[in-house]
Parts: C-alpha cells; structure tokens; sequence
C-alpha cells in the first residue's frame, strides 16, 4: 500500500517537473525576444567594420566590383521557385562572376511561415524577398531589419524610384521609422486580359471609360456571351481575386489619401466609399449576363482556370482582370500580343486620373556585412533584373531599367503604365495585417460574391478583422 | 451452432474490413490513372472517364437564324425553349439540346452513347523524373530551353537523411530500453516517466529554441543537424515501444545468462537485439516512413538548397512559384512512394507482429 502511493507520487511529481521545465523554457525565451540582438552573431562581428570604411573607396557596390568582396557568400531567401528560380539565377549570374560573391538562392513554397522560424531561431538569411510589405512589416517593428538608408545613397535612390515606391518602403521601425528594404520586381494588377485576335475579329473595341466597358460588356451578352471571366477560388487563399477587384475600383472611386487610410485601418470597411466600390464591382460580378457561368460559380472557379475559356475557339468568354502574373496559366502556344493582349481597367472617376494597383517584392536585409551591402546596392540597379525583364513577366520598378529591355510590346506597355501613372498604390491586401488582409478580407468577399451575407453584413465582417 | 456463428462472424469482419480498405485505395487508384493522363485532361476530366461510361456526344448541330434574341423564348422545332435552359443543356426523350455556341446560334442535339477516355501519356512522369522545362526568353528574342534539375540529387540526399535518421535513433533508444526493463540504476522511473511524457509534446514547439542552438553551434543546413534533429524527436516513441517488447522477454534468460557470467553489454547484444528483431523491423518501418516523409524538419533545419534540399520538398517546389503545375504531383507522388514501399515490402512479415507489439502484455 504504502509502496504503491510512493510509486504514484514519484509519477506525479515527475511530469509535474517536466511541465514547469517545458514552461519555463517557452518563458524564458519569450522574454529574451526584445532584448536580442537584430541579427546573428557574424553580423555583430564584423559590424563596425563598415562604418570605418573610407569614403574615397566608393559605394559598396563599386567595391565589390573591384573584386574586394571574392569569395564571399550571401544568403537570400524567398517564395518564388521552379522557373522563376531559373529566371533570378540568370539575372543575377552576370554580378557573381564579375565579383565574386556567391548569392545564394534557397526557394520555398512555405516562404512565410518558415521566415518566421528562421528570424527567430536566429538563422536569419541575409536577404529576405517579402511579395508582402505587410510581413515586412512586423518584423521592421520587432527591429530585426537592418535600415538600408544607412549606406545606400539616398539622392540615388530618389532618382530611380518613383516617390511612392520610396514611400511605401519606409516602415515604422523600433525606434522611428526606417527604410526598411529596397523594391526589385514588381506587377501590376490593373489589367484586363483580352483574347485580342478574336476581339478585334468580332468587332469590338478597347474601352477608355468604366460605361464604355459596361457598353462592351453588354454588347457581348447581346452576342450571346457571358463576357467576363471570373475565379476566385484559390484553396485556403480563397477570395484573395476579389480584394484586387475591390482596391482597384477603390483607387478610382476616391482620393489617395482614403485608400491609405483605409489600408491602415483608419477608414472603416463599413464607410461609403468602401461599400460604394463594392457596389461597382458588383454591375459586373452580380450580373449574370455579364459573367461566365453566372455569379455561382465565381466562387467555385479557380483563378487560374479562370481565363482558360478566353482561348477556346470561338472564345466563350471574352474580359479578364488579373495582374500580369497570370500568363504563366493561359494555355500553352498562345502568342502574347497576338492571341491575348490587356488594357487598362478603365477610371471611373476621371479627377481620380489614371491609378495604377501594383504589387512587388521588397528585399529586406538582417545580416550587415559589407558584401550584403554591395549586393542590396546591386539589387537598386536596374542591371540586376535585366534579363529577367527581357525573358517576360516581370517589371523592373526602377527607372534606369530601360524600355527597351522588355522583351514584348505587351511587357513594355506596362512598364509605361507604372512610370506614367498618376498615383501607385499597393495591393491593400498585403499591406493590411494578416487577420484582415488574408483573412477576414478573403473570407468576407468569398461570401459576399456566394451570396451568403449581404454588402452590410459582408463588411462588418471583414471590419471585424482588424479587432481580432 | 457456435462454429457456425463464428463462421459467420469472421465473414463480416472480413467483409466490412474489405469494404474499408477499397475506399482507402480508391483516392490512390484516382492518383495512380491521374499520373498517367494527360494535364489537360486532368483539368477537364475526372481519371474514372477511364472506364467505359455514358456520356453526351454531339449527333447534329442546328444551326439558328442569327438575329435570335437571346433574351426572348427560342425556337427549335416548334418548341420554345429559354436561354437558361439551353445553357444547362434540355432534355427531349433520349436526346439533349444544349448550346454549342451561343455567338452563332448553334445549337447541339445529343444522344447518350457509351465513351472512354484512354488517352495516356508517360509525360508527367519524364518531367519529374528528368527535369522541367523552362522556356526563358533571350534578349534577343530567341527561346532557350533550360533543364530544371532532376530528382536523383533530391533522393539521394533523402537516403542520406532517412537511414542514418532510422538507424541512430533506434540503437539508442534499444540501449536505453533494455536499461529501462531490465536493470536498476537510482532515478529508473523518474527518467521513464519524463520519457514517456515528452510523447505529448509536439516537435513544432521545439523547433525556434532547437534552431537557435544550431545556429550557435553551425549545425544549421548540415546532415549531422538533421539526423540529431530526427533522432531526438523520434527517441521518445522508439523507447518506448522497444521497452514494451523488451520487458517482455521471459526473465530466465537474463538470470541464467547472469549466473553464467554475462556483462549486461553481452546480454544486450547477444540476446536482447537477436530476440527483438521483429519490434526492430517494425519501429524501422514506422521511423523511416516518417523522416522519409518529413517536410517540416527539413524544411526548418536544413532548407532548400538544391545540394542537401530533400524530395518532399523538391516534389512541392516542383508545382511552380504560382501552383499552375499541380498535374506533375501525381506522378511525383507515386515515384517518392516506390521507396517506402519498398521497405515495407521487405521488411513486412515483421509488420504485424510488430503492431501486436505493444498490445499483447502477459
């Protein structure tokens, strides 16, 4: 008896051990957090070394171009992969050899829940590629991000970017705000994709108002077609197409400034002019003349399926709204410019002039050693996207990235589109946090376009988003 | 009367366990004809149009006045027909009217007839297996061909992550379960409990600390890391299981092996390991099924890099920045699973027995 109660009290206090030891481990860790430094231990090693560098050497990147960085490696880490992969390596061959640094790659489908293990098990890689300011921008918070304004040349800067992209890198960091990366590629969103040979052959034109595309709309259903194709399923990310539709026509309904707003969540989903952009969108979605298989299957259809119809001869459905990264999903052996072209998603307003929705990738850097400031510099230049930029489907958001490299009339016209736009703004839905912008945002347009709620409770629900 | 019930008894269980198994291996049948078909017929049709079935096919198309308005009752053979319908497709005794295409008025009459789909390709396969194709446009306006790279390096270096990740934490965890069973040392229970509670706590909360460790210690992205990382997080279950078949051992040949002499080393390795290789068998099973599989640790531990990235993650990489290649998932499947079958098959008369193992206690 007595030796039993021993042996249940041995068990007892022995998982009781273990529980504290596993909760005093979860603490102590998350009370280190804020007081660690930035970054690794190499970083912090070789730290002052930069800043007691002479002035006369030049930039970091002239630098490292007098070969003063050979040898060395510089991790980078990112979400694109598989082809696209291919396509940085390319571009980024030419500054490997004549420097010397090995820029070293690493791909991952999983890029932002791994980012996160990796920043904080300290193993951060020396450039992270962030398609999501709004990641970004948490990590800029917890100050692990290293202020690029520090080394790079700002007036520089200034001339190769447009102001807005200098805008929208400037974060809020832990102690006031810091540039917090540099933008190397970047889409824009506000395209409608046509299939053009069959467009023109049905004698139709591109419309330069919203009513003219209400107009052509209506003139395809009277043809007998459903003219728009619409998807936006796209598994756990479904509704993520509608957030696009909406901050388009946001961006046309109403000032700059209330966009911003709204994408900080000053300006409440439930206002006018959000629920004014909703209704808009709706002429469209909600019309079953307009859309291809009516507004049920919007909902059920895959954004990359989506478009396929456009290409089936005769096209079953003629208008598609999607960034340019949608090409890589037509069908294979169509010729850009020829079997499909865009246009631009015509104003609706016309003192809201031309605005453009973009997205990009910003690279933010954790680790400062010299030979990762010679390659941040890099990445500023044009040069370092230029064969990207001439092998498709993608555009180089600095200015010293000439036209001509573009590898189609169709890339080069965006290109125009960016550097001629009005305002630019970024895909709210990445700058939001993610409770809201892949969440409730998502979520709440994927039921609104089913049916399932209507605009006011649709917008409460996303609203709803920003307190969770 | 009672064997007849027996009987019977045994044919349900067999029945119901047959109708279970066959709605386990339907989603795999799908995957295995899918890998065989063609991407665009993935996308338009479901793998069972492989067999013969009923379908719609076209017999005559009419052809209607091209100023129909779509929006009023259309006619077709002094029926009225709305728009509606005829985009769902109607149906008339055996026939069906459905659009062909609404722009030119063409209307489709369909009978039923008996189809298959029998069109295969070995394409998904050639491409996970040799490479992808990327077509990357030169500057001068050519396209060049670049080879993706093929999966042997990726498989290899799954081999080199999931043997020793099998072996080392097995040979440890069987030391320390005859340690557990069979001899006394102060603190034996304690150290068993601890044990057998660290089997509820799951690896994702260790995986930060664990990672900041590595990055003190350099092991970040090598195999060492790695298999450090499967066996400490593979140990726990290992343990045990291998304790519950090594108490199990009848206690005469400890004391007589004893008597004669024997360090508990040689018991160990000369009568413990012999009479536990069923158990062995079967946690190799379980242990390389798992790290084989594994995408999480490596992800987290050893990254992507082509040099050391492992096939799981070469297969998820393989679908492209934007998921547009799903498709080649299916042959990539069937090609990362030959090897688990492979060892199950070898190593599968053990199977059984090991499952039992921890069931049956005297």
């Amino acid at each position: 008896m007595k030796k039993q109660w021993r042996k249940s009290v041995v068990s007892v206090l022995s998982i009781l051990l273990i529980f504290t030891l596993i909760f005093a481990g979860c603490g102590s860790s998350a009370t280190n957090e804020p007081t660690d430094e930035p970054s690794n231990t190499e970083g912090t090693a070789t730290n002052d070394q930069p800043q007691e560098q002479p002035a006369d050497e030049g930039t970091y990147l002239e630098q490292a171009y007098a070969g003063k960085f050979k040898g060395t490696k510089v991790s980078m880490f990112g979400p694109f992969a598989d082809a696209d992969e291919v396509k940085f390596n390319n571009s980024i061959k030419e500054f490997e050899e004549k420097t010397g640094i090995d820029i070293q790659y690493q791909g991952s489908k999983e890029f932002e829940a791994t980012i996160n293990i990796r920043v904080e098990g300290g193993n951060a890689p020396d450039i992270a590629d962030f398609p999501q300011p709004g990641l970004l921008a948490n990590f800029v918070k917890s100050g692990k991000v290293i202020d690029v304004s520090t080394f790079l040349d700002g007036s520089h800067l200034k001339s190769n970017y447009n102001q807005s992209w200098i805008d929208m890198a400037t974060m809020e960091g832990k102690d006031g705000e810091i540039m917090a990366g540099i933008w190397n590629r970047s889409n824009v969103k506000s395209l409608v994709w046509y299939p053009k040979k069959q467009f023109e052959e049905a004698g139709y034109t591109v419309p330069q108002t919203w009513d003219e595309l209400i107009a052509l709309s209506e003139q395809i259903a009277a043809d007998g077609d459903q003219a728009w194709a619409i998807g936006i399923e796209s598994g756990a990310a479904t509704g993520w197409a509608a957030t696009d539709w909406i901050e388009d026509i946001m961006l046309r309904t109403t000032t700059p400034e209330n966009y911003d707003k709204w994408v900080k969540g000053e300006l409440s989903f439930t206002s006018d002019e959000v629920k004014n952009a909703a209704k808009k969108m709706t002429e469209i979605w909600f019309n079953d003349d307009y859309v291809y298989g009516g507004r049920k299957s919007i909902v059920t259809t895959s954004f990359g399926d989506a478009p396929k119809p456009m290409f089936d001869n005769p096209p079953k459905t003629w208008l598609h709204r999607q960034g340019n990264f949608i090409t890589s999903f037509f069908p294979e052996g169509l010729e850009a410019g020829v079997d499909y072209d865009w246009f631009y998603l015509p104003s609706i307003d016309e003192q809201y002039g031309k605005p453009v929705l973009v997205a990009g990738d910003i690279y933010a850097m954790f680790n400062d050693r010299p030979e990762v400031r010679a390659v941040m510099e890099f990445f500023t230049t044009g040069e370092s996207i230029k064969t990207w930029v001439q092998s498709g489907g993608v555009i180089a958001p600095m200015n010293d990235a000439s036209l001509d490299w573009y590898a189609s009339d169709m890339d080069r016209r965006m290109a125009e589109l960016i550097q001629n736009a009005s305002t630019i703004r970024f895909d709210g839905s990445d700058l939001m946090p993610g409770s809201v912008g892949a969440g409730t945002f998502w979520k709440g347009m994927t039921d609104y376009a089913s049916g399932t709620v209507d605009l006011d409770e649709a917008m409460e629900e996303i609203e709803a988003g920003w307190n969770k | 009367m009672k064997k007849k019930e027996k009987k019977r008894s045994k044919w349900l269980v067999n029945t119901v366990l047959g109708i279970i198994s066959i709605i386990w291996l339907i989603p795999t049948l799908g995957l295995f004809i899918s890998s065989f078909r063609p991407a665009t017929d993935i996308l338009q049709t479901g793998w069972w149009t492989i067999f013969p079935h009923r379908a719609w096919e076209t017999t005559v198309e009419l052809e209607l006045s091209k100023d129909v308005d779509l929006r009023q009752p259309i006619e077709i053979d002094g029926t009225s027909y709305t728009d509606e319908e005829l985009r769902k497709g109607i149906k008339i005794n055996d026939q069906r009217l459905i659009w062909e295409n609404r722009r030119a008025r063409i209307v489709n009459v369909q009978d039923k007839v008996w189809n298959m789909n029998t069109d295969f390709t070995l394409e998904n396969y050639m491409s996970v297996l040799t490479g992808k194709e990327y077509s990357i446009m030169q500057p001068d306006g050519s396209v060049r061909v670049e080879k993706g790279s093929d999966l042997s390096q990726a498989f290899w270096n799954t081999v080199a992550v999931s043997i020793p990740g099998t072996i080392i934490p097995i040979l440890i965890a069987s030391f320390a379960a005859y340690a557990f069973a069979w001899m006394n040392f102060p603190g034996r229970r304690v150290m068993f409990v601890i044990i057998i509670a660290l089997l509820v706590v799951p690896l994702q909360v260790a995986l930060i600390p664990v990672l900041k460790d590595y990055t003190a210690l350099g092991l970040n992205g090598s195999l060492l890391g790695i298999w450090l990382a499967h066996t400490a997080f593979g140990l726990p279950l290992i343990t045990y299981f291998m304790y519950n078949y090594i108490s199990q051992l009848p206690r005469d040949i400890f004391e007589s092996a004893y008597i004669d002499g024997a360090s508990n080393f040689s018991i160990f390795s000369r009568l413990v390991l012999p009479l536990s290789v069923p158990a062995l068998a079967s946690i190799s099973i379980f242990q390389f099924l798992w790290v084989w599989n594994d995408y999480l640790v490596a992800l987290v531990f050893i990254g992507s890099q082509p040099d050391v990235q492992v096939l799981s993650m070469k297969i998820a990489d393989l679908v492209g920045s934007r998921g547009s290649d799903w498709h080649l998932l299916t042959s990539a499947a069937f090609i990362s699973m030959l090897m688990p079958l492979t060892v199950f098959f070898l190593l599968q008369k053990y199977f059984v027995k090991g499952l039992l193992g921890g069931s049956i206690k005297g």
